[in-house]
């Protein structure tokens, strides 16, 4: 017999693979009902982080505390005096200031509709969250043109419009006053996506509306600067015909949000229960499978394989299992989300709609199950190292 | 015959299970020549598995050493140990002991995993020793798909497969019929004679002894007496009458 010269050397390497796949697919019941239960898991998991992520999203970018919103204090919609507002942008502590004058309209015949804003140009960018970073030369180009508008990108998809076109519409709001339009730009893509923003000095003409305005937005340097600022604008109309509410933007959101943060607690809760139990019962069925391949391990030992290559088998197999399966089901709900949201199935959630599952959470999941599998195989792969070779004779006479 | 290459010292080995003490082992003394065949018999409980198991490192003894082809083997740590014995040992189970997921031909290729060996020499080691075997029209069959004979030929492929100098077999054909047994011990005794290996052979069964140039007996954790390769026919004899 001829035998190559053999260089002992022990590298983890494909010629394993081999190995390692037949041992996935021995128990087929047991490796599927495993990957199943991992996918329910990290479906269940990829909802929750979802939704908790949405809701984080939306307080983040609402909890600057530097603007103050001042609105009539009973009527809704909100509506004051615009003789008002020079007294209140020069309360001290204000920083800039901006008004809204609230214009709703049908766009066509089918009921399409849009909220307009009539505010100032000037300082468009500065005072709304969200469009910190729309280009500057659309504010340039508002300044030019005196009817023009800035779209949401959702109202652009949905009239299938281009930069550039006119329009007319049909105010809902100030009936009969109905404004023309052209459309200079078009707002980025989430902020803001059904309204539009045009001129004031158009508006106050246009509709003739030259006494009013809906809200009027402060901003202040600090939090403590913002209770301050509020406090001294509602003393200064306190006998007024009018009476005006201030308050940070953040006070009304975080009444909201603390109540909504409980929720995300106690989901962020049940989900670290859910990812234990998914652990335990991955150690349990890993256990089994040690157990099982107890005469075999001691076999492979005989055969020369160290300790460290069956201890790396047995948590390589349920790092697979786990991966796989987050993948998996990562995957189903990121795709289920989509279908849903686009109506390509063939009934809808409608509460899902508002929470479409990111992308990068694929990633989330195939990291979380082979965490699960990392952590569920630890131990019954530890327990390997006690295999000694000796079992393999235990039946021998 | 060539010079002894397998040197036993004096082994003692003494199990502990909870507060008994088993003295397996209780003094042995022991050589083997290069591509000896030797077969080591004796009732249930003497000690042989423990002896095997102690040559072929794959326990350490109490007291006393193993030496082989210049190397003690006792005195190995674990993993030069492991080391050691995918080179130069090569293990026959009484029951296979093959990997049921496995076909033949990866059963087989298994400890060449071990080796820096690309995957085309490994094919062909693997198919030089399945032809020995006769089992070149079985390489795709799982264990479970062949019967007793036949996974035997596979486990002893297996321990041919890197081409050791000593090949183990405990209690080789105790799970089998008699017919097939012979089968298997011709299929020993062709490569003890044709790849000159040295073949240590732990039996009860006095015919499998038979094969052997060498018996060796033991009793109660000792050796008792060397019989000559002469009292086979003997022995054979008696089995027929
Ligand atoms: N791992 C072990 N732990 C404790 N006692 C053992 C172990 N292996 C063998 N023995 C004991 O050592 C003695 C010799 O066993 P063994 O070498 O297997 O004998 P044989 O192979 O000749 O039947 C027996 O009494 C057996 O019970
Ligand atoms: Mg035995």
């Amino acid at each position: 017999m001829i035998i190559a010269n053999c260089k002992l050397k022990i590298d983890p390497v494909l010629k394993f693979l081999n190995l390692f796949l037949k041992n996935l697919g021995r128990n087929k019941v047991r490796t599927t009902l495993t990957a199943l239960a991992v996918i329910v898991l990290v479906v269940i998991y990829t909802f929750a982080a979802t939704v908790t992520d949405t809701i984080n999203r939306f307080f983040d970018s609402h909890s600057s505390q530097s603007r103050l919103m001042v609105r009539e204090k009973w009527l809704i919609p909100s509506c004051f005096p615009i003789r008002y507002v020079p007294k209140i942008a020069s309360v001290s502590g204000v920083e800039d200031w901006t008004v809204w004058h609230f214009y709703g309209v049908f766009f066509d015949d089918a009921g399409h509709a849009g909220a307009g804003i009539a505010t100032r140009i000037d300082n468009l960018r500065e005072m709304h969250p969200g469009l910190e970073n729309l280009d500057p030369a659309l504010i340039d180009a508002m300044k030019r043109e005196r009817t023009g508008v800035l779209m949401g990108q959702r109202l652009m998809e949905q009239m299938n419009w281009r930069v550039g076109q006119r329009f007319s519409v049909n105010s809902f709001t100030h009936p009969g006053k109905n404004l023309q339009f052209k459309i200079v730009g078009v707002l980025g893509a989430d902020a803001w996506s059904r309204n539009f923003f045009f001129r004031q000095d158009y508006y106050r003409e246009g509709v003739g509306d030259m006494d009013d305005v809906n809200i009027v937005w402060l901003r202040v340097s600090d939090v403590e600067t913002g209770k301050r600022v509020a406090a001294d604008v509602e003393h200064l109309f306190q006998t007024s015909r009018a009476k005006l509410r201030a308050e940070t933007e953040s006070a009304g959101v975080s009444r909201v949000a603390s109540r909504t943060k409980t929720v995300i607690n106690i989901i962020n809760f049940v989900v670290a229960i859910l990812l234990i139990d998914m652990v335990i019962v991955l150690a349990n069925s890993i256990s089994m499978t040690v157990r099982e391949r107890r005469v075999e391990m001691a076999i492979l030992k005989i055969l020369g394989f160290q300790p460290s290559f069956i201890l790396v088998m047995v948590i390589g197999e349920a790092v697979a299992v786990g991966a796989g399966g987050g993948l998996l089901g990562a995957g189903l709900a990121y795709a289920f989300t989509w279908l849903n949201s686009a109506g390509q199935l063939p009934f809808r959630i409608d509460f899902l709609v508002e929470f479409p599952v990111p992308a990068k959470f694929i990633l989330h999941g195939f990291v979380v199950g082979a965490l699960v599998g990392f952590a569920g195989s630890v131990i019954p792969a530890l327990g390997t190292r006690k295999v000694r070779v000796a079992e393999a004779f235990s039946d021998a006479g | 015959m060539s010079e002894p290459i397998i040197f036993v010292d004096d082994l003692h080995k003494v199990y502990r299970t909870g507060s008994v003490l088993v003295r397996a082992l209780r003094g042995i003394d022991f050589e083997m020549a290069a591509g000896e065949f030797v077969s080591l018999m004796g009732p249930s409980g003497s000690g042989k598995s423990t002896l095997l198991n102690l040559i072929a490192g794959l326990d350490k003894p109490t007291s006393g050493r193993v030496t082989i082809g210049g190397q003690v083997i006792s005195d190995m740590d674990e993993a030069t140990v492991a080391r050691w014995r995918s080179a130069h040992v090569g293990f026959v189970f009484q029951f296979y002991h093959l990997i049921p997921v496995l076909t033949a031909y990866e059963n087989v290729e298994l400890p060449l995993l071990l080796f820096n060996m690309s995957a085309a020499q490994r094919r062909q080691q693997v198919l030089t020793v399945l032809e020995l075997v006769s089992l070149s029209h079985r390489l795709t069959h799982r264990p479970g798909q062949l019967s007793g004979g036949e996974q035997q030929r596979v486990g002893i492929a297996r321990a041919l497969v890197t081409d050791p100098m000593l090949i183990v077999a405990d209690e080789p054909t105790g799970d089998l019929d008699t017919h097939t047994s012979d089968e298997i011990l011709d299929l020993m005794q062709a490569v003890h004679e044709s790849l000159e290996k040295t073949i240590l052979l732990v039996t009860h069964d006095p015919r499998a002894a038979g094969r052997a140039q060498r018996r060796v007996q033991m009793d109660s954790g000792r050796l008792s007496v060397e019989t000559e390769a002469l009292q086979i026919d003997n022995c054979k004899l008696q089995i027929e009458n």
